[in-house]
Order: C-alpha cells, then structure tokens, then sequence
C-alpha cells in the first residue's frame, strides 16, 4: 500500500486548519517557521518557568554560537544528555540548528556508558544539562580532544540557523531493544519534519494546545510526538519536572493534549474512577496513545468522559509515527490509518515499511536496517477493507502447534483483553505430563471492574473467558485458563516477559 | 485529621489493593513488613500511582521524597503519621 498524501485525513480537520499543516522540509526550516509565528507565545512551561518562543530561540542561538565557538561543524555529531527540562530543548534545538547530528542519550546513562556512546557515535561534543555535569568526568579524562559544554553555555558570536537539506543527519536515537539489543537508528531532517507532521493529521483542533510531558525526551515519542509536535503547532508544553506531581501540575495548568504509554493512561483512569472525577482535567480533549498495545477498554471508558483517545503505531525507526486512528470510537482495536509518503507491505504475515519517515541506518552496527530496500518490523499485521491496520502480534511470538498451525498468541490476548475486566492475558504452550502440547492462558483481572460481577467475581470471570474461547477456531482454543492474584513479570518498558514453557 | 495507626494502614491496604489488579485476600497478608517493590512486585507506574493516591487520600503532600525512597509499609505509615500530626 502506497501513501503519497494525507487527503484520507482531510475530513477530519476543518479546511482552514487543514490547510496550515505544512511540511518545512527540515528541522531546522520548520524552527525557523515556529520562532518567528509564534514568536511571543510561551513555547515551555518548567519548574515554575515560563518560557517564549523567542526567548527559546535566543537561547537556543546562543548556545549553537557555543558549540560553533567550540570548533564543532555542520554535519558532526554532537551527543545530548540532559533530563525532562528547559535544558534539554534548548540544548537540543542548538545542536540541530548548528547542522550537527543530535546523538540524544537517554539521562540515566552513568559515566562510562556517557563514554562509550560518544566513542561509538564519534562524537565532537557533548551537551549536558549542568545537573548531570558529574556524568562527564569520565569522558572528559578519556577523550580530552572533544567539547563539553554546559546548556547555558553562550557563544560570542552570532552564528545563523544551518540550512539543512532534508537528507541531511539530524539525529541518533536508541531503538527499544524489543527486537534485541539497543541500537542506535540515523533520523534525517526529512523523515523528523515527517513524523513531527505525522502527528497533526485525524483530529479536529490541531494547533495551540496545552500540552503535558510526562514522557522521556530520549525516547522518540517524547521527542517528536510530544515536543517537536508541540513546537510545530504553536503549543505550550508543560515539562513535568518530577512525574509523581504529575496530577497537581494537571490541576494547574489544565492541559488540552497528553501523550503517554497505556499503563499511564489506565493509571489515571483507575484514579478517576478511585476519586470520582477526573484526574486529567477539565480541560483534557485528546490522549494520543502508543508504544504498546492499547486496550480498546482505554478507548471506550476515555470517551465516556468526554476525551478522545487515539491509539498509534510506530517505532524508533520510523520517526515515530507510521499510523494513527482518527475513528478511535467506531475501530478502537485499530491503530489507525497511515501517514503520507510511505509505502506499507504485509509478506508472510510481516509489516514492512519504507518511505520519506525511515531510518537511514543503523550506525556503528553490523545489522543492517534495510533487506531489498524494505525495513522488517517484525510486527504481524493486517488492514481491513477500509485501509485501517491492524497489529495482531509479533513474529517472534508465534507458537507453531503440532499440526503445524501458525497461532500469535497477541491476536488471541486481543480476544480475551476485549472483556472490560480483563487487564492483561498471556496466550503460551504448554506441556502436559505425557509430553501433549497445548495452548494456556492467564490473566490478569481488572480491579475496577470486578464489583460490577456479583458475588463471585472469580467464577464470572472463568465462565466468560470459556465462553469467548469456545468461539475461536478449534486450533486456537485454550485448554486451560488460570486467573491470577498478581501482575505478570514485565520488562523496564513495561511489556510482559512471555513464558518459554516449551 | 486524625486518624489512629490501624486507621492508616487499613487506608493503605485499601490503596493497595487498587493500585494492582490482585485478589481483595492478598490485603491479609500485607503487614508493615511487608515490602513493598520486593514483596508485592508493584511497577514503576504502579508505585506512582500509590504515591498519588496516598496524597489524595491523606490530604498530604510528599516533599522532596518520592514513593520509590520507602523500603516497607511501615516507613510509609510512619511518613503519613508524622505528617498528620
């Protein structure tokens, strides 16, 4: 499938607003654009902290005419690492509007990994934010020829916003490690500027919202999908510094927008429901939802309080976003439409991408990100007749029974998930004693929901899960279901560890 | 508001049982021992979403200490009594 402009989006957006969704080519072509609109706007919110576009403009020029000064040019690679901050923008902006390739380092790195990434990228420089200076001891002794500079760090000169050209570097992100290890993927200017505008298509209000950041900076959905797009639209981003105030900086500053990962959004459901109003604000209109599974519980219970919530799909590689769902009420299973200037293929089961929003690379890796021109997400998937995808499970994932039969234990966790007090499942093989394979499932119950099920939660809960199971194909039924007291064993990013049983 | 020792720990079983999606007999066997990441496995999220609803409930504000500082239920039930008092 190929998708060469967003005109399947148009209907959702007034003309007028639709029509203000442009491409800039590049990032640093699109800053240039946002400082001057929006110049007296407040770009970001942090740490009680108003600050302009212009006034982030300023900074972020001062510091780029510091990192010049420092001997750093165009189309080097500049590493980052700074926390959830005003720092973090401007020391971000500046290493981009400089020409030079963002090489963002996730702030929890200690010393020596601080080292070794700047090594594996080659890095001419560091930026840090001025709270983490102790994470640059250990590169500054081992590699004296390189630049550290402070975020607040102003240059002497006046040096002009970098003209870059769409295939032009702009920065080095670290994938998930969910298919392996962590690697780190080249975004160009194009595909950035691609995935900032990805993110403005499927819903009616587009520019000026009030935006919450709960999500880490170095992770692309905090970066593109909640900083960048906020820059874009002429929004407000509220950085929050700490995210246990998360909910007492909501009441303050009444967000319009959030991004964030299921697990925080179910979180703020349980508490709404707990407390008996909504946590999110009065204010809440949109919760954009990604980087894992989205029960279409999510869906339906946030449209109930009057808040749209959209489920996405996309990947390091991809600059973020490759689908969202702008009919999230009618589909809310599906993670959306695709974006423009992109090319999708399911083979074998298998989603395959290319297009202007890829990846150009994997840098310093002997994998190679690209096979016959096509990128492999090792994600199964399928579109429905209307051109909405679907994401059914992950290839390594797939449980290959006796008879030979191909089962993704996601497609049928979906199943199950879709009963509003079931949290989670897990579809695994088993074994029995006289060495039979067969198909299990656990799950995880629903807190809140469990008071709506009688007297006997548990039996409900059993009798239902039979039932839908009785509905799948022969192949595909469970010959056993256990409900369990306590949540299954997850990774750092929340996903859950599948069982190896067989 | 004053609140006795038994008061708040019944309170935080309540949160506790909220926070994860467990059976309402696994509040029997949460004592002040008990720790809290370890014993009960509770996820990051998991563990915020205690700290806010402990705020809420309490009417109290942790300062400059996050939910995570708390080893067992009792560090945490000390917390909350000092600051009601």
């Amino acid at each position: 499938m190929r998708i060469e402009n967003a005109d399947r989006f148009r209907r959702y957006t007034d003309a007028e607003t639709f029509d203000k969704i442009v491409d800039y080519g590049t990032i640093t072509a699109m800053w240039k654009h946002c400082a001057e609109e929006y110049s007296e706007l407040t770009a970001i919110e942090f740490d009680g902290e108003k600050y302009s576009y212009k006034t982030l403009d300023d900074d972020a020029a001062a510091l780029r005419s510091a990192i010049r000064g420092a001997g750093v040019q165009p189309l080097e690679r500049v590493a980052l690492i700074a926390a959830n901050s005003y720092d973090f923008v401007r020391a971000y902006l500046a290493v981009v509007t400089a020409g030079c390739t963002a090489v963002v380092l996730p702030a929890h790195l200690d010393e020596t990994a601080v080292f070794g990434c700047m090594m594996k990228f080659g890095a001419k420089a560091l930026v840090y934010q001025p709270a983490l200076e102790q994470k640059t001891a250990f590169a500054k002794q081992r590699i004296p020829q390189a630049a550290f500079i402070p975020a607040d760090a102003k240059g002497e000169s006046a040096v002009p916003v970098y003209e870059a050209a769409e295939a032009d570097p702009c920065m080095i992100m670290f994938t998930g490690g969910t298919t392996g290890k962590s690697k780190g993927a080249l975004l160009n200017h194009g595909a950035v500027m691609q995935g900032t505008v990805n993110g403005c298509y499927g819903y009616e209000q587009v520019f000026f919202h009030r935006m919450l950041l709960v999500l880490p900076l170095s992770h692309v959905f905090g970066l593109i999908r909640n900083l960048l797009a906020a820059l874009y639209t002429g929004s407000t981003l509220f950085i929050c510094k700490n995210n246990q105030d998360m909910f007492r900086d909501i009441a303050a500053f009444r967000p319009t927008m959030l991004v964030v990962v299921p697990a925080l959004a179910e979180m703020a459901l349980m508490l709404s429901k707990k407390f008996g109003r909504n946590m999110l604000g009065p204010d809440m209109k949109y919760i954009i939802c990604g980087a894992a599974a989205v029960a279409p519980y999510l869906v339906g219970e946030y449209g109930k309080m009057g808040i749209a919530l959209f489920p996405g799909y996309g990947l390091t590689e991809s600059a973020n976003l490759v689908s969202g769902n702008p009919e999230c009420a009618e589909r809310p299973d599906s993670v959306g439409l695709p974006y423009p200037n992109q090319e999708l293929r399911i083979e074998n089961g298998e989603l395959l991408l290319r297009g202007r929003n890829m990846l150009d690379c994997y840098v310093g890796e002997d994998e190679q990100a690209w096979q016959d021109g096509w990128f492999h997400t090792g994600d199964l998937a399928r579109f429905d007749d209307d051109g909405f995808l679907y994401i059914t499970g992950r290839i390594k994932e797939v449980i290959v029974l006796d008879n030979g039969e191909n089962i993704s234990p996601a497609e049928l966790e979906a199943r199950f998930n879709a009963l509003d007090f079931i949290q989670d499942s897990q579809v695994f093989e088993d074994v029995d004693e006289g060495g039979r394979h067969f198909l299990a499932l656990e799950v995880v119950p629903r807190m809140t929901e469990l008071a709506s099920l009688g007297e006997n939660p548990m039996k409900a809960i059993e009798d239902a899960l039979w039932e839908v199971n009785s509905k799948q194909l022969p192949a595909e039924r469970v010959s056993r279901i256990v409900i369990r007291d306590k949540d299954f064993e997850r990774s750092p990013s929340m996903k859950i560890l599948r069982y190896k049983k067989c | 508001m004053l609140m006795t020792r038994t008061e708040i720990i019944e309170k935080l079983k309540d949160i506790i049982i909220s926070a994860d999606s467990r059976t309402a007999e696994r509040a029997d066997s949460v004592t002040e021992d008990t720790n809290i990441m370890q014993d009960l496995g509770f996820t990051s999220i998991g563990m915020l979403y205690i700290a806010i609803a402990i705020e809420e409930v309490f009417s109290i504000r942790f300062d400059n200490v996050g939910i995570s500082d708390f080893v067992t239920v009792r560090n945490i039930v000390d917390y909350i009594e000092g600051k009601l008092q």
